[in-house]
């Protein structure tokens, strides 16, 4: 039995936002997430904005560890676990992977909240709206009506652990008597493939759901994420 | 380095358990710091250790290898959610 040990490699300096992003908070009710690499921080964070009279909640999301840690595969919206109505969102971390997952949980909101994104590594900040996930959401709609419309589907399994949904999957026969599936498994997913099994018409992602939204986008095949297709 | 790799947790963990081969996977920005993991590691244990030259999207995404540990950098325990 391989033994599997995580470190979140914790930045090691002070964590303050800059006025610019008070700015953007103040007098709001905020929802606010990091990534593990900020945790140790973010208790500061809140206090600073209490102190800049902001009202401020968070939530642990479905597969984190931690109150305030949000991953990019919690990017739908009961996957966040948030309760109660927000002004804005307001992430703490480096990079666009963990904030684009608050604004595509909100895909179905009947009203978008803006994501505030703090780097504290360069002291940047910028908004993130809907408009900025406009082309990968309409790409994901046309998906979700060609799955619709298909009578023959490939399913994409992952052999990595944390990403396998085979027995999930299966539930697609039952739910989709009409249709034909077939099941596809790979480690990593490549999208070259799908030209050599050009008899799937439309293509269910069972692993990483970001790989149904971005990774896709730029491909004419159309993919719809798994939890889009079994929803009641 | 802005960000603390704890390799004293894994040398502390190799020694305890006596591990004699590990993994070290590194999310990609992490990636060029395996050189320094891997001398702390060679100098002060007797494992032999390898590097993961793929991806590390997040605990989700744990390599199938034939190694005592595989130790990840950069991310949290993940709860598997079996319903999507």
């Amino acid at each position: 039995m391989v033994k599997f040990m995580v470190l979140p490699a914790k930045y090691n300096k002070e964590v303050k936002l800059s006025s610019s992003v008070i700015d953007k908070c103040k007098g709001k009710k905020i929802a606010i997430y990091t990534a593990v690499q900020f945790l140790e921080q973010i208790e500061d964070v809140v206090i600073q904005l209490q102190q800049n009279n902001v009202k401020v909640v968070s939530s642990q999301p479905a597969r984190t560890e931690s109150e305030f840690q949000i991953l990019g595969c919690d990017c739908n919206w009961d996957n966040l676990k948030l309760e109660g109505e927000v002004d804005a969102f307001l992430y703490v971390g480096d990079g666009m992977f963990h904030p684009t997952a608050l604004v595509l949980a909100q895909r179905e909101q009947d009203s978008f909240k803006e994501v505030i994104v703090y780097d504290p590594t360069s002291g940047n900040d910028k908004v993130l709206g809907l408009k900025d996930m406009d082309k990968v959401l309409k790409k994901y709609k046309g998906s979700y009506v060609k799955f619709l419309s298909s009578d023959v589907i490939g399913v994409l399994v992952s052999t990595k652990p944390g990403q396998k949904q085979y027995e999930v999957s299966k539930k697609l026969s039952s739910k989709y008597p009409d249709k034909k599936f077939y099941y596809f498994i790979s480690n990593d997913i490549n999208f070259s493939e799908f030209e050599n099994f050009n008899f799937i018409q439309c293509w269910v992602n069972t692993a990483c759901p970001r790989i149904g939204f971005e990774d896709s986008s730029e491909i004419k095949r159309s993919i719809v994420n798994l939890s889009d297709v079994l929803r009641e | 380095m802005n960000y603390d790799l704890e390799v004293d947790k894994l040398i502390a963990e190799i020694k305890k358990e006596k591990h004699k081969t590990v993994l070290i996977q590194l999310a990609d920005g992490l990636k060029p710091m395996a050189k320094e993991i891997v001398d702390q590691v060679r100098d002060q244990t007797n494992a032999e250790v390898l590097i993961w030259m793929g991806s590390c999207f997040g605990a989700c995404d744990i390599p199938s290898v034939d190694a005592d540990l595989v130790v990840q950098w950069g991310h949290n325990l993940f709860k598997k959610e079996e319903k999507w």
